[in-house]
């Protein structure tokens, strides 16, 4: 005889390893105001991890990043990334590299409004992976970002800030989804 | 002073913390630099771009010369 389980979704449920089952959704900021945006306190079981990007603008040129870090501090060198855009004017398309982050544009601009996800996924071994794209509506551009990150340790806080680390967020918001 | 945005996703909790006077130093330091350079820039611009006038201006001049 089957048997079906009920979970009533207003409570999460936490398996033997301390991971809480099913997608964890963190707090929505206002990415308005600050050099950086940090998500700490990042559980050690969470092996995927989506950042989303509504309408986030800074108020410079520095090319937007992602960084992860260990023990609240954010890693600034050793990425493998690049950043590639498609614009609706002549169809061009540029890439850049990049080693201080995950970049989620090809380059800063402060007209820039960017929107969509990036997902970081656990590779092991405390390695991440780094997969998005985001949309550039004032632009009319569409990038993507891929890479690689090996960390010192358990990665326990993701840090969302500019190249330069001097530019300040002023518009629109973020929040990230997590899961073990 | 400049701040960053910090969210604990354990607690939910979001905070404005300020910069330290170590990294508000390091941070205006570095906007100095950026100016700078911004400024270094457009000044080696505008000479190249007078340069590149004068130069043709010139050329035109012998080229018109009886």
């Amino acid at each position: 005889m089957g048997m079906s389980v009920t979970i009533d979704g207003s409570a999460s449920v936490t398996i033997n390893s301390g991971a809480v089952l099913g997608i964890t959704s963190g707090t929505a900021v206002a990415s308005t105001s600050g050099t950086s945006i940090d998500f700490t306190s990042i559980p050690s079981w969470v092996k995927r991890i989506t950042v989303m990007f509504n309408g986030v603008s800074t108020n410079g040129t520095s090319q937007p990043l992602i960084r992860l870090g260990v023990s609240g501090t954010p890693e600034t060198t050793g990425y493998t990334s690049m950043a590639s855009m498609v614009t609706t004017t002549n169809n061009v398309t540029r890439g850049a590299t990049a080693t201080t982050g995950f970049p989620f544009a090809y380059q800063g601009s402060a007209i820039s409004e960017y929107s969509g996800s990036v997902t970081l996924s656990s590779f092991g071994s405390n390695i991440w992976t780094c997969s998005g794209s985001i949309v550039n509506i004032p632009e009319t551009f569409n990038g993507t970002v891929s890479g690689v990150k090996s960390l010192a340790g358990v990665l326990n806080m993701i840090r969302i800030t500019t190249v330069n680390g001097t530019d300040a967020f002023d518009a629109g918001s973020i929040n990230i989804l997590y899961e073990g | 002073m400049t701040h960053r945005i910090v969210v604990n996703v354990e607690t939910g909790v979001t905070s404005i913390v300020e910069y330290t006077a170590e990294e508000q130093a390091i941070h205006d330091a570095a906007v100095a630099a950026q100016a700078a350079e911004a400024q270094a820039l457009a000044e080696a611009q505008a000479l190249a771009e007078a340069q590149a006038l004068a130069e043709a201006q010139a050329a035109q001049s012998q080229g018109t010369a009886p």
